[in-house]
């Protein structure tokens, strides 16, 4: 009973979280009925739902962490025990072993006396033919809550935050500079109201992402946040540029979704359920998907045959499912599940902007900034390596190989771009594009907890930035062209300084002695960085081969803190370079300062305490069987992935090597940026094909032009030839055609039949006139013809019957 | 009031509608309008009580209505619902109120054209609760004369053009359905019968004594398919849909994308597959194919349409291709035996496609309302001379975004229930087909954001008359909003439709693939035309790995 108690409660809480900014979407859209274009009420109104759901995240947090006992935040060892050796802070819980990971989910199913990590359940059935069942399930354990928690607070700083920022769309007359008509400037009614409404839509669809039971629902939320962000991207409608890009982001998140469309496919086919967890019912449990492919040490079951390898599917306690009919075991041919997952992650891919689906998320900039800070950097673009993270266990080695790959390709590409772009939102947009590539090279080389860890940390530091961003376009006026600032730190000390505090986050300098409390003097972004290169390092020396999966990320890292103090002291330092755009500077008023201050504690402070602090240990919870332990490579040439243990004993050396390159690169900045010792024009004129490149964004747009936009033009204008010409076409001579014969019949008709009957006429004719002849008036004759007529007759009758008979 | 005068009632409303449209004096054209919009709505209200009697846990055909007819070929009046009409004739019902409503930018010779639109709301109610093959064919010709003569008369300037191309391509596919409906005539044993219940018993080998053979069973489904493919439409039988529609006026376009083309699906689903489960198993993976074909040509011309009307109506060959995707994936496991693998997997498949006939029903009568009611107010249709409509009518546009992204098949509106499963369950009877059948996705979000782009978005109206455009008044407001209301409706509980059919549908599967293996029990030497993609073991989930057996598991699970 209490565990039904604690299970509903967490549910409840998580729910009313999820629901209230849907509540607040509906009342909002229709603001224009009941209230006005100057009335603040419909932001009130939005920070109120997203501010509620905050307290009610925070709250299950809180009652989860009381009810497990901190359990998750005294050690992560529960659960993992043979990565143990290093962390062995962790109690050795029978209880929270069997429920730490993802394999033990359903909480009725494992009646242990204390509660379960995780839960899961349903809201109500979708869609049920026999027995494939879809439902609004949800599932929650320390990641969702973890994220519930994330995504919550920052978007509830992010409303307050537009607020002040969206201010000028507060009249009845709004005129908006960048668009021409032809009477002038356009002016319109302000959308304040339209603006909350839409980020209430996508808080919760964001929050249904997250809390989504079965991968199904992931999807259906996946499609609504791309919606949102296609509605938020092209708020101001009237812009072309604007249209473009949204246009752009939803259909390359589409193309992303056709490979997540496939993935789903195959595991509907091939599992027959979405769901995550298994699901006992009337007392029959169902196992998910992550039961079914691995055993409770989170191991799979492999099988050699003539048609390949296959994946023997299993229960929750590692027995083989059988065939109800057969009773031969379920198995599922190695090759697809590779194929399922790397589906899955293509939707990933673009949905987290990875190469090579990377280009639309620096358009997207066109959105209003609090936008850029809520959708495109701390949240949206990061739930394609939410989903990664909670699809891990459906990952097979080559997949998660790709996903390095993937991901390294991408911060490094991401990050080259990043040092030429001018435009104080597209330095962040790459830089976020990059950070996301981290995340996902984290993922694939093991480091689950590093990777997930890196998601939360850069949710702040990130949006922080991107928010301080908002304030000085905001303090500007609109300007967001780098060259044409310097030196606001003196007119906006509290967004410069906030600011520098994302900048030390993100490039992760430390001060790694002499520490306080035992700890390192370090930012957030310190910590989950290192964590992932650490991994990186400690992969590329299993498999020699793939080093590269650790250079790159280690020139990442310096490149990084190149790009971050450039934009800093391009920006706030030194002397100012425009006059006209200093001297209108003004620091932002304090609904907007606020957020960023607060923002700025959580990213410097979050990760407090690194992979010994609460928040990894929090997430590490999550961490699927087996992942801990790492996986040896059966062949030779295979994929090894490190384990915990193998990780840690690298940290230190990579943490070294990740702080001397982020030093170089920061320091490189401060004698570009800084103290202007060097020309940066001079190196741009030096290696001006380099720079062209990179300005033209590796030319992706370019390529991607000839490659498919062009091509569907051309195929499409084809589909309509054919139809006008070969199947019209068709149509018509066949039309002709009949119009012809009945031409023909026409002429047949006068000619030849008609002909004919007119002969008949005149040869009856002809013949009536001679047989006049025979019309004589005389009874006897008729008589007489009569009686040899009837005779006639009667021998032909009886010849013909007679003939019939013999016959 | 009983059963038997309440489907009669259905039906026949509309007609005495019209029969008292008679007795009006020609010159009140608006008593005349609100006249036909009562019995409409009437009509609507009627089907809403079919619904309440209808009972969704019986499987087969209820509130059975039967009277003699013409004895002598025992000819029967014969009428009921099941799963698979019953959400039809809601959807009719409903989208002829919304029509009416509609009508009203509909100004010549108002009389006849109300007539005949309710007659041809008889003739379409009459299709779906028909059920005996005769009354079916009557009550499909019924409805093909008014609509001829509602484009050719109140249509646009090609409008005598595409109503013969119209009729033709009708009247050509009721011939081929004609034939068919003869031979199951005189296939049907002694006592002859136009029934279709007793027929689809007869196909399906239930009836001892008394089978189609399956050079019978073959040829007809082929004649009867192409007669609905025409109607759905299917490629490439499609080139008269986009005339049909551009010529039409909005109502009569509403009515043809909403109920019109359900009436292809419907047939399929109610005459060709249950009477001929031996064809419709050998034709299927043409089906599929067809399927896959249209959902693709119809999204590549509709990209390259600058008609707005035109870019709807291949909008719409599009995603009726989904209806015979999901429709078709029928996959035998041994084509000797005739089994049927992963049937539940069929079985979605035909329930998300009758859920995407009501969904396409909804979005794409939306559509080409939307349409309408700019063209009432500029009177062109050109992509490119539109813009900035959001601005200068705004809750037009919010409602038509809100529209068109129903027919995107954005998630929470109706489009994506059906799309997703009908693309989901294509996986089991062909991965190549499903994945071609998913590219869609791609192609769909590119023509209609790029449409939405070009209308509503941008800074001014480009085009002319910018004079006369006026927020939408309340009557064309109320038809946006309901058909809003329905497509999220349907988009986030799905369960509405479904539990109206579910039984229907697994009834439907159940029959045809124990059908199916009658006639090979009959009949063992044949087997059926399938052909191999070379997808057999690698992608077969039925398929049991070659020789797994217990020795070769043990180690496996000894391993772990």
């Amino acid at each position: 009973m209490d565990l039904e108690t604690y299970q509903s409660t967490l549910a409840r809480l998580l729910t009313t979280a999820w629901l209230l900014p849907l509540c607040g979407f509906v009342i909002e859209i229709f603001a224009g009925w009941w209230s006005n274009r100057r009335s603040k009420a419909a932001a009130y109104l939005a920070v109120f739902c997203i501010a509620t759901g905050f307290v009610c995240s925070l709250t299950a947090l809180l009652y989860w962490g009381e009810k497990t006992e901190w359990a998750a935040f005294a050690g992560h060892a529960a659960g993992h025990g043979e990565a143990g050796a290093e962390h062995a802070a962790g109690a050795h819980d029978g209880a929270h072993a069997n429920a730490a990971h993802h394999a033990a989910a359903g909480a009725a199913a494992h009646a242990t006396p204390a509660y379960p990590l995780a839960v899961s359940g349903t809201h109500y059935v979708l869609v049920q033919f026999g027995r494939l069942r879809v439902a609004i399930d949800y599932y929650i354990d320390s990641l969702t809550l973890a994220m519930f928690t994330m995504v919550t607070l920052i978007a509830s700083l992010i409303h307050v935050f537009a607020i002040g920022y969206m201010g000028d769309e507060l009249t009845d007359d709004h005129e908006d500079h960048e668009v021409h008509t032809s009477h002038g400037h356009l002016h319109r009614p302000g959308r304040y109201y339209r603006f909350f409404a839409y980020l209430s839509l996508f808080s919760f669809s964001m929050l249904g992402l997250v809390l989504a039971g079965n991968v199904f629902l992931v999807f259906v939320f996946w499609e609504l946040v791309g919606i949102c962000s296609y509605f938020l991207i092209g708020f101001y409608t009237e812009r072309r540029s604007a249209c473009l890009a949204a246009n752009k982001a939803f259909i390359m998140n589409r193309v992303g979704d056709f490979g997540f469309l496939i993935g789903l496919m195959i595991l509907w086919t091939w599992f027959g359920t979405f769901q995550f967890a298994e699901r006992t019912e009337d007392g029959q449990t169902t196992p998910g998907l992550f039961q079914m492919l691995r055993t409770p040490e989170g191991e799979i079951l492999r099988l050699n045959t003539q048609s390949g390898q296959r994946v023997v599917l299993v229960d929750s306690h590692g027995d083989p499912l059988l065939d109800p009919t057969t009773r031969e075991p379920k198995t599922v041919p190695y090759l697809l599940l590779v194929a399922a997952g790397m589906g899955i992650f293509a939707g990933c891919i673009g949905k987290s902007a990875q190469f090579p689906l990377q280009t639309w998320l620096p358009d997207a900039m066109e959105g209003p900034t609090p936008v850029s800070a809520l959708v495109h950097s701390a949240t949206m673009v990061a739930a394609g390596v939410y989903l990664t993270g909670r699809f891990y266990p459906m990952f097979m080695p080559e997949v998660l190989l790709a996903i390095a790959y993937v991901g390294c390709i991408t911060l490094f590409l991401a990050a080259t771009i990043a040092v030429v772009a001018t435009d104080i939102k597209r330095v962040l947009a790459y830089s976020t594009i990059s950070q996301l590539g981290y995340m996902m090279l984290g993922l694939g080389v093991g480091a689950w907890g590093a990777g997930l860890f890196h998601l939360i940390t850069h949710a702040f530091f990130k949006s922080l930035m991107f928010l301080c961003s908002g304030a000085v376009i905001y303090g500007c006026h609109h300007v967001q062209e780098m060259p044409r600032m310097g030196g606001l730190r003196r007119k906006m000390p509290i967004t410069a300084y906030t600011m520098l505090v994302g900048v030390i986050a993100i490039c992760g300098l430390a001060i790694p002695w002499p520490t306080v409390f035992g700890e390192k003097i370090a930012f957030s972004g310190y910590h989950s960085k290192d964590a992932i290169v650490a991994a990186a390092l400690t992969f590329a020396q299993l498999n020699p081969k793939h080093i590269l999966l650790f250079l790159l990320p280690l020139v990442g890292a310096g490149i990084t803190a190149f790009y971050m103090f450039r934009l800093w002291f391009y920006t706030f330092a030194g002397t100012p370079r425009d006059e006209h755009v200093y001297e209108h500077a003004h620091e932002a008023p304090a609904v907007m300062w606020i957020p960023l201050v607060v923002l700025s504690l959580f990213a410097a402070f979050c990760a407090v305490g690194g992979e010994e602090g609460p928040l990894f240990k929090l997430l590490l919870n999550s961490e699927p069987a087996g992942v801990a332990a790492g996986r040896e490579s059966a062949v030779p040439g295979g994929i090894s992935i490190p384990g915990h243990a193998a990780v840690a004993a690298n940290h230190v050396a990579a943490g070294v090597d990740a702080l001397i390159v982020a030093g170089l690169g920061a320091f490189l900045a401060y004698v570009f940026y800084g103290v202007r010792w060097l020309n940066p024009a001079e190196v741009k004129n030096q290696f001006a094909g380099l720079h062209r490149f990179l300005i033209e964004k590796w030319r992706f747009d370019e390529l991607y032009d000839v490659m498919f936009t062009r091509p569907v033009h051309i195929i499409a204008r084809w589909c309509t030839w054919i139809d006008r010409t070969v199947f019209d076409g068709l149509l018509h001579a066949a039309a002709r055609l009949a119009l012809d014969v009945a031409r023909w019949d026409r002429k047949f008709d006068e000619g030849v039949v008609d002909g004919l009957v007119n002969k008949v006429g005149d040869l009856t004719f002809a013949t009536g006139r001679s047989f006049r002849v025979i019309q004589t008036g005389r009874l006897r004759q008729y008589v007489m013809f009569i009686v040899v007529g009837v005779i006639v007759i009667g021998v032909a009758g009886i010849l013909f019957v007679t003939q019939l008979r013999a016959g | 009031m009983s059963d038997n005068a309440l489907l009669s009632l259905i039906i026949f409303l509309p007609t005495i509608g019209a029969l008292g449209l008679m007795c009006f004096n020609a010159k009140a054209e608006e008593a005349m309008r609100n006249f036909a919009l009562v019995i409409t709505a009437a009509t609507f209200v009627l089907t809403l009580l079919l619904l309440g009697r209808f009972d969704p846990a019986q499987a087969g055909v209820q509130l059975k209505v039967l009277a003699e007819w013409i004895p002598n070929w025992n000819v029967n009046y014969f009428l009921g619902v099941d799963g698979i009409s019953l959400p039809l004739v809601l959807l009719t019902s409903l989208i002829s109120l919304l029509g009416m409503l509609a009508s009203w930018s509909v100004k010549k010779q108002i009389r006849g054209y109300l007539i005949l639109y309710l007659l041809l709301e008889t003739g379409m109610l009459g299709v779906f609760l028909a059920l005996d093959f005769f009354l079916f064919y009557v009550f499909w010709e019924v409805m093909l004369l008014p609509m001829y003569f509602l484009i050719g008369i109140w249509g646009g300037p090609r409008r005598e053009y595409a109503a013969i191309k119209f009729f033709l391509y009708t009247l050509a596919g009721s011939v081929l359905m004609l034939i068919a409906l003869l031979m199951f005539y005189f296939g049907s044993g002694a006592d002859r019968t136009f029934d279709l219940i007793r027929l689809a018993e007869i196909g399906q080998g239930r009836v001892p004594g008394v089978q189609f053979s399956e050079f019978v069973q073959i040829t007809a489904f082929i004649l009867l398919f192409i007669g609905f493919a025409i109607k759905v439409p299917v490629f490439p039988f499609h080139t008269w849909l986009p005339d049909a529609h551009v010529e039409a006026p909005t109502p009569i376009s509403m009515i043809l994308a909403g109920v019109l083309l359900k009436m292809g699906g419907y047939g399929i689903l109610r005459v060709a597959f249950p009477i001929c489960p031996v064809g419709a198993q050998y034709a299927a993976y043409c089906l599929v194919l067809l399927g896959v074909i249209s959902i693709l040509y119809g999204a590549f011309a509709a990209m390259a349409q600058t008609d707005f009307k035109r870019l709807v109506a291949y909008s719409s060959v599009s995603h009726m291709g989904y209806v015979l995707l999901g429709i078709a994936v029928w996959k035998l496991a041994d084509p000797n035996l005739g089994t049927t693998a992963g049937a539940e997997y069929w079985e979605s498949g035909i329930n998300a496609a009758m859920f995407q006939m009501l969904a396409h029903g909804i979005s794409s009568a939306g559509m080409f309302f939307m349409v309408g009611v700019i063209y009432d107010r500029v009177h062109h249709r050109d992509l490119n001379q539109f813009g900035g409509l959001m601005g200068l009518m705004p809750e037009y546009g919010g409602l038509a975004v809100g529209i068109f992204f129903a027919g995107l098949g954005l998630p929470g509106l109706c489009g994506f229930i059906g799309e997703v499963f009908s693309v989901l369950s294509a996986w089991n009877y062909s991965p190549l087909l499903a994945i071609l059948s998913a590219a869609g996705v791609i192609l769909t979000a590119g023509y209609i954001l790029w449409a939405v782009q070009r209308v509503y978005l941008g800074p001014e109206y480009k085009g002319p008359h910018r004079e006369d455009i006026t927020p939408m008044n309340g009557r064309e407001a109320s038809v946006g909003y309901v058909l809003l209301a329905f497509a999220i409706i349907l988009g986030v509980y799905p369960e509405s439709m479904f539990g109206l059919m579910r039984e229907t549908n697994k009834q439907l599967v159940v029959n045809m693939t124990e059908g199916y293996e009658n006639s090979k029990k009959n009949a063992p030497k044949v087997s059926a035309v399938t052909p191999d993609l070379g997808e057999g073991v690698l992608f077969d989930p039925i398929a049991i790995p070659a020789n797994p057996g217990a020795g070769a598991l043990a180690p496996a699970i000894r391993g772990r």
